[in-house]
């Protein structure tokens, strides 16, 4: 019989400690641990293995190979033009989606989705059958000598039709992501609509917008199914290494596939820089 | 001069419905209203951030219904502040001012000129609402703008703040409309109220009148007011046209009966006889040990129910006749009558304090 004024607790014991969820919840950890491995592994050990198996070959070979050389010239220049169009042209729609709400509004954001979704070489072909030579518009260009297909020219424009909805989307989501009072305070101190966005709005989003640029940089440089439909000469990298492939075999193909991979690690590494510097 | 008729606008899910004030050139306006009542919204229809989809605003005299922010000589401070990030302190209240003279003077006077190479991220919620009004009055504008600008200051900033702004408008005579919920904050500084609910003007007139005679039992307990009865209204001597018992639409000013529940008291106003609700604010309702031979129409004998201190005042709820009655007496007439919960007490009021609505 318990004493006077002590608890008597015999009749709700405590609870059974679970141990069978604290294995279930160890062996569960274990388990996405070797997934999440394993699939860290299978994005980095063929990149890797190309670094390994042409890297070095790649960069010795640049002085030597002008053709090697002479496309990654070409991918850098295209893609910056590509870039620079797009974002002259798209961030107009990128603010647009992100500000204002309007009929149609879920029409063009669809729109500027669409080479999202579209296979890249029907993308090349949609743009050879608008400006390809044969076509009224390819046509008009070509007599006012302007030559789109096979042409750096239709380098920039596949470039810049896969690409140019990366931009918008992430362009899109840093202009959301500034609260618009700023540019409506701005306006009540004086600013038309266009000064309160080269003053405020522009300031505040310009690192988004730059990370934005990169990426879609990035992606124009690795493109690849749009181009070789459109302009398979001259060739940009990824046609090269895949021209290479084809005519000379795997061995041929890893110098320059490895050096577009470190290629590709310039606007990685600016985005990260980017992004540090915005946390 | 602000002037608002009939404005109809809609902010996302929200609309602000037939909007009709003035607020006079010169003159110090105050928006009051529960959250969710459209304050903000409203000042953002005056300053064009929302549109107006009907109705006519005039600024300084002037149709700006359809005008854009920067043409309509406004400043406007948010209870965020929105200082501009990428700037710094000085920048910012240089931003838009009228001259450099301007943005010097009133970032002294409101004690940020000492902050003026800080950057924003580093400035108090306080320092940022003194920072956004000094930007707005730096623009010299006609008609300042106040979304709840004191609200994250503390009490003595509150005070030094409110003292800059009013001697400011003063000298300049802007037109003001500022946000609040402190409705002894609208009592101290306004000259015109204006009680939002829900989108819609519910009351406007002048602060004091607004405190003392709200439209609705609503407002009345939205602007503070312990007593707010439900009951039923009987004139008692007509001085108006004859009164016939039913007839609700005529409205007669007289001496009034008022009954909730068991209590009977005086009251004076304009009123349609039959159901109505009196209010009565707790400072116009007096205790004493014995009846006085006052003025007072209204005295009761009651149970002392509950003594709420509150600094030198104390909030006292009688129980008279079963109606709970607060009065708001000194701590001092708490000590003097000796007041305690259980102790009997006359509570007495004026039949002119009893306002019928």
């Amino acid at each position: 019989m318990a004493a006077p004024g002590i608890s008597v607790l015999e009749s709700t014991p405590p609870p059974a400690p679970r141990r069978a969820s604290a294995v279930t919840r160890a062996i569960a950890t274990v388990a996405v641990a070797v997934v999440s491995s394993l699939f860290l592994l299978f994005i980095v050990a063929p990149v890797a293995g190309l670094v390994v198996a042409g890297g070095g070959r790649g960069l010795s070979s640049l002085s030597a190979d002008s053709e090697l050389r002479d496309s990654l010239l070409l991918t850098a220049v295209t893609a910056t033009i590509a870039t620079l169009i797009g974002v002259v042209g798209a961030t107009p729609i990128a603010y647009v989606l992100a500000r204002r709400s309007f009929r149609g509004r879920a029409v063009l954001s669809a729109v500027m989705d669409l080479p999202l979704v579209i296979p890249h070489p029907v993308a090349g072909i949609a743009l050879l059958l608008v400006l390809g030579r044969g076509s009224p518009v390819g046509g008009a260009l070509y007599a006012a000598g302007l030559r789109v297909a096979s042409s750096p020219v239709g380098i920039v424009c596949a470039m810049l039709f896969v690409s140019a909805p990366l931009y918008v989307s992430a362009a899109r989501e840093t202009f959301a992501r500034v609260d618009a009072r700023y540019e409506w305070v701005a306006r009540t101190l004086g600013d038309d609509a266009w000064r309160a966005f080269r003053r405020v709005t522009l300031p505040l989003s310009a690192r988004g917008l730059v990370a934005a640029g990169v990426v879609m940089w990035a992606r124009a440089v690795s493109e690849f199914g749009a181009i070789v439909i459109l302009t398979y000469n001259p060739k940009v990298a990824s046609v090269l290494s895949y021209d290479r492939f084809t005519s000379f075999g795997l061995s041929e193909a890893l110098p320059v596939a490895a050096v577009l991979v470190l290629f590709a690690l310039i606007p990685l590494a600016a985005l990260r820089a980017l992004r540090g510097g915005t946390a | 001069m602000i002037s608002l008729k009939g404005v109809n606008a809609r902010a996302g899910a929200f609309s602000l419905t037939d909007i009709t004030f003035d607020v006079p050139r010169g003159a110090y306006g105050v928006v009051i209203g529960p959250a969710g009542a459209g304050k903000t919204t409203l000042l953002e229809t005056i300053s064009g951030v929302v549109r107006a989809t009907s109705g006519r605003i005039e600024l300084g005299g002037d149709d700006l219904t359809h005008a854009p922010p920067e043409a309509r000589r406004i400043g406007i401070v948010y209870q965020h502040a929105y200082l501009f990030p990428h700037l710094t302190v000085g920048q910012n209240v240089a931003y838009g001012a009228a001259d450099g003279a301007m943005a010097s003077d009133v970032s002294a006077r409101f004690g940020v000129d000492v902050l003026g190479d800080r950057a924003v991220e580093s400035l108090s919620g306080g320092e940022r609402q003194l920072v956004a009004i000094a930007r707005a009055l730096a623009r010299r504008p006609e008609v300042l703008l106040l979304d709840e600008p004191f609200s994250a200051l503390d009490p003595r900033t509150r005070n030094v703040a409110r003292r800059v702004l009013r001697t400011i408008y003063f000298e300049r005579r802007f037109t003001v409309l500022q946000v609040t919920h402190d409705f002894a904050e609208a009592g101290l500084l306004g000259d015109v109220a204006i009680v939002l609910d829900r989108g819609r003007v519910v009351q406007r007139g002048d602060p004091e009148e607004v405190f003392r005679k709200p439209a609705s039992p609503y407002i009345a307990d939205f602007l503070g007011a312990e007593n707010v009865f439900a009951g039923v209204a009987r004139p008692i001597r007509a001085e108006g046209p004859d009164w016939v018992a039913g007839d609700a639409q005529e409205l007669i000013q007289h001496a009034v009966a008022f009954t909730t529940g068991a209590l009977a008291f005086y009251a004076l106003g304009d009123v349609v006889p039959g159901p109505t609700h009196a209010v009565i604010r707790a400072e116009e309702v007096s205790l004493s040990a014995e009846p006085s031979m006052s003025s007072l129409q209204n005295q009761f004998r009651g149970t002392i129910q509950e003594i709420v201190p509150a600094g030198a005042l104390a909030r006292v709820t009688v129980d008279a006749s079963g109606t709970p009655i607060v009065a708001a007496v000194t701590a001092r007439s708490v000590r003097e009558l000796k007041l305690q919960v259980g102790g009997e007490v006359v509570v007495g009021f004026k039949a002119t304090a009893v306002h019928l609505c």
